[in-house]
């Protein structure tokens, strides 16, 4: 399933950068995470929970960071299972500085799903996801404005 | 002469149990100590398994045991092959790939079983499966048919060169000299995708192995369940008559039913052996989608050569057939698409390469219709096109290529499923046809109502399919008749139920035979314990064989009944008549005995039963054919279509059928109503959507649409034709697959001549709302 967008952070292109770049910052802002732990330079492991519609539970995965130009772009791939399926997919993020203190993102990408996950929950993954996306990236913005940056 | 029971509208014998609640399905089997099962199954379509971990499912209390392939040690072995490959075919390649109980290595289709759990409750048994932590390894996955033997494509079977499996060629007289000769070659390509079968009640199994009487009772949802007892009983080390399978009420079988072994079908019965308890399974709706059996991918590359005037003089077809991950059912698929491929046309030369794929999707084994309705989807779409082309009527172009009622029995000369000659026994395709374009009233409608309708800017079409159906193939089945002494007469056979009115159509072949009430007449099919030879529900049989079979028992006994009441009332034989459950004297209506007396004399406390004659009023007999009973019929149907929003209105459904000797109209009307519900399906609403992955995106019934009252049209009117097959003394043909097998080639003519101002061209099936709005723009 594609997944593609757009976002406006009412911030500068480094701060959001740093923000996005920052472990614990995500761990707060990606919901349903429980925790994130970086466990190389680019590679982070973690668990999340997801429901769709009947479907709930918890996914253990890997996150990758690569083609890294900051604070412009960056490539993310992500890998997980868990009980009710697995997901694996990878995406483009890139920063455009807007000029008037505001930087919008833009994300392209691709994600697989299987499972209970695919098979039950499928018509309703692209609106939770959607969803997903923009209660966190939402909350990203909250914490830039709450570190005070305009 | 004894009363007529065979041809009658009877209501069901079956039906006061079942509405009212009464029959008993494998869920209804409760036995104390009974144990409870749950699979583990991979999500991935094609993975290698690194490790399995079982230890904290094991550590969950409630939990008995956990077993994966390790922990079955010698016992692991994949399943038997189910059908052999053809052997009087020169050149056949057939790879054999059965499916293990539990994957050991790799895992080749999403859902396959990788683990069982078997606890106190099935709650704690799913509780516990996702305790099980296993490591895969995922590897690159195989769902396009089309690109499956493309060099660089993943391998279902490491093993094997390719993701060939099967590849065999079938000719008849020599298509490339008739093409040589013809005005006109017509090709197309057509694509046939997946539909599951959708029984109402999934599948069960409850497994009894008793320790002390050494006896194993297995209650399985199976269609054929003396091939079951048989197979267990080699698998698991015992004689034949220690294991009793019984196939008790099932909610619908529709073929997948019939394959085995299923993993569980090895499975349960096992575990039941090793833990010295009954275990029972029960698979749920999405467990269904995965891991049972279904059909209908093919990728069909096909020729017609015909005369200006539309004589159709030969046919090539080169098709791709889906066999998903393993073939247990060898290439019976692939050979009835064959052999319906020139539909009830004669055409003189036939050329047809087939080439079996194995890809990381579910198994296919047949469904309703198995592999007919893409044979008979090709030939209409390719007379169609031919009619198109040569702007010859629809109508005319098929009337002058039936083939004419005296060349049967007529050989098409190819080989059929059962390896057998493709014979047609009898026919006579073109009264049918006319009736049924007489009563969709065609000229009226194509003259005056779709001119008026069209106008008013509605978009409506009609359309007609012709179609043949190869029933009632061998190898046998057998039937045991006995008069009790209550007078009532039991029957027992091998064969299985699954709705389709057997308790009834049978029981009026032993009425008529015996004069005894249909009510009277109690038929048990499905337990190996009373009856021990038959071979299974398939291929719409039971009428022919089953049907003979009861019908030779019975005749047997009749004549039993008549020797021995001929010594009781000191009367001649031809004297005597059987009436009302009694056998009197024809011109002494009151000097009579009842069966139940007879049935008494017969079986005698005291004095000798004469040498050469066996005690008891009871015969058990056997019927195989040689060859199929070929049934056929025409469907017809008038749709609007809603071009804003694609969905369709059937306003008139016709289906004439002839399939031989009618037992009971309202049986037979019934099975035509299922099979065209399933038809409709299977023709705009039901398609099994895999991703790239292998993942099914609808396995639930939210997101896969089954035909409700809704999509059915108001009314399907049905006559019948009964030209008998010579084949047999019934002279019956097969039902139960019929109303399925036309029905996507009629939408498919309904579409187009509905959507004329389109010029649509319709290449493949199934359709669905959406696909018809993505071709209507595309056109």
């Amino acid at each position: 399933m594609k997944l593609e967008g757009e976002y406006t952070f009412n911030g500068p292109r480094e701060e959001v950068w740093k923000i996005m770049r920052d472990p614990d910052v995500l761990v707060t802002a990606l919901p349903g995470t429980k925790s994130m732990k970086q466990v190389s330079e680019n590679e982070y492991d973690g668990e999340v929970n997801i429901r769709i519609g009947p479907i709930s539970g918890s996914f253990n995965g890997k996150l990758t960071v690569s083609n890294e130009i900051p604070p412009e772009s960056i490539t993310l791939t992500i890998e997980g299972k868990g009980k009710v399926g697995f997901l694996k997919g990878a995406g483009d993020v890139e920063l455009i500085d807007r000029g008037d203190g505001t930087t919008l993102m833009r994300y392209n990408g691709e994600v697989q799903v299987g499972g209970k996950v695919a098979s039950v929950g499928q018509r309703l993954f692209d609106t939770v996801s959607k969803s997903m996306i923009k209660q966190g990236l939402d909350k990203l913005n909250e914490t830039l404005q709450d570190r005070g940056v305009r | 002469m004894t009363k007529q029971f065979i041809g009658k509208r009877i209501k069901r014998n079956e039906d006061p149990r079942l509405l009212t609640g009464q029959a008993l399905f494998v869920d209804d089997v409760e036995i104390p100590g009974m144990l409870h099962a749950a699979f583990l199954r991979c999500d991935y379509a094609h993975a290698r398994i690194l490790s399995i971990d079982v230890s904290a499912a094991r550590e969950r209390p409630g939990v008995v045991a956990v077993f994966t392939a390790e922990d079955m040690g010698k016992d692991w072995e994949p399943g038997p092959p189910l059908v052999s490959p053809p052997p009087t075919l020169q050149g056949v390649t057939f790879h054999s790939r059965r499916q293990a109980p539990l994957v050991k290595d790799k895992v080749r289709h999403a859902g396959e079983t990788v683990a069982v759990v078997i606890a106190e409750s099935r709650y704690i048994a799913e509780d516990a499966v996702e305790d099980i932590s296993v490591e895969y390894d995922p590897l690159p996955v195989i769902v396009d048919l089309g690109k499956a033997l493309e060099p660089d494509s993943p391998l279902v079977h490491d093993d094997l060169d390719s993701n060939l499996a099967a590849h065999l060629y079938q000719q008849k007289g020599n298509y490339e000299a008739a093409k040589a000769q013809a005005d006109v070659v017509i090709k197309k390509r057509f694509y046939l995708d997946r539909g599951a079968a959708v029984a109402m009640e999934n599948r069960g199994i409850v497994a009894h192995w008793d320790e002390k009487s050494k006896q194993l009772i297995i209650w399985d949802t199976t269609q054929a369940p003396i091939a079951i007892r048989n197979g267990t009983a080699v698998r698991l080390g015992l004689s034949e008559n220690q294991v009793r399978v019984i196939a008790p009420y099932i909610g619908g079988g529709f073929g997948p039913k019939m394959m085995m072994f299923y993993p569980e079908e090895i499975l349960i019965p096992w575990v039941s052996m090793k833990l010295c308890r009954p275990v029972k399974w029960i698979e749920d709706r999405r467990e269904n989608f995965y891991a049972t059996t279904s059909e209908r991918e093919q990728l069909h590359d096909v020729e017609m050569a015909l005369t200006k005037e539309g004589r159709i003089m030969g046919l090539k077809d080169d098709f791709l057939h889906d066999t998903g991950a393993f073939d247990p059912y060898g290439l019976t698929l692939p050979l009835n698409t064959q052999c319906h491929l020139m539909g009830g046309y004669d055409i003189e030369n036939f050329s047809s390469n087939c080439t079996a794929i194995f890809t990381n999707k579910p198994i296919v084994t047949p469904v309703r219709g198995a592999g007919r309705q893409q044979g008979i989807y090709v030939i209409e779409r390719m007379v169609d096109f031919a009619a198109k082309e040569l702007a010859i009527d629809p109508l005319e172009i098929r009337k002058k290529n039936f083939i004419p009622p005296d060349a049967f029995p007529y050989n098409n000369v190819i080989v059929d499923q059962a390896f057998a000659p493709l014979i047609l026994d009898s026919g006579n395709y073109l009264p049918v046809y006319e009736k049924a374009v007489e009563m969709i009233g065609y000229e009226q409608f194509v003259k005056e109502e779709q001119p008026r309708l069209r106008a008013e800017g509605k978009h409506v079409g009609i359309a007609i399919t012709p179609f043949i159906e190869t029933t009632g193939v061998g190898p046998y089945e057998g039937a045991r008749v006995q008069i009790e002494t209550s007078g009532k007469v039991y029957v027992s056979s091998g064969y299985s139920t699954q709705g389709q009115g057997h308790f009834t159509s049978f029981a009026q072949i032993v009425s008529e035979q015996l004069g005894v009430a249909v009510s009277d007449v109690r038929i048990v099919t499905g337990d190996t314990a009373e009856f021990h030879w038959g071979t299974g529900t398939f291929a719409s049989r039971g009428a022919v064989v089953v049907g003979n079979a009861v019908h030779a028992a019975a005749s047997a006994v009749r004549q039993k009944v008549l020797k021995l009441a001929s010594k009781v009332l000191a009367t001649p034989e031809d004297a005597l008549e059987l009436e009302d459950g009694k056998v009197r004297i024809a011109d002494i209506p009151h000097t009579s005995i009842s069966l139940g007396e007879l049935a008494a004399l017969a079986n005698p406390l005291r004095g000798a039963v004469e040498p050469g004659t066996e005690p008891g009023l009871e015969a058990t007999d056997y019927f195989g054919p040689q060859y199929g009973a070929t049934a056929f019929g025409t469907h017809a149907m008038i749709i609007e279509v809603d071009t804003e929003t694609m969905m369709i209105e059937i306003k008139r459904y016709i289906a004439v059928e002839d399939c031989g000797r009618v037992l009971n109209p309202l049986i037979v009307d019934g099975q035509i109503h299922g099979g065209v519900s399933m038809g409709i399906g299977n023709a705009y609403y039901e398609k099994l959507h895999f991703d790239e992955n292998g993942q099914i995106l609808n396995a639930s019934l939210a997101d896969y649409l089954i035909v409700t009252a809704y999509e059915m049209p108001p009314r399907i009117e049905i006559g019948h034709g009964e030209t008998l097959s010579p084949l047999s003394k019934l002279g019956t043909k097969g039902v139960g697959e019929a109303g399925a097998i036309p029905v996507p080639a009629l939408f498919a003519q309904a579409l187009e001549n509905a959507l004329l101002d389109y010029d649509l061209e319709i290449l493949e099936t199934p359709l669905s709302p959406n696909r018809l709005f993505e071709l209507l723009y595309k056109s």
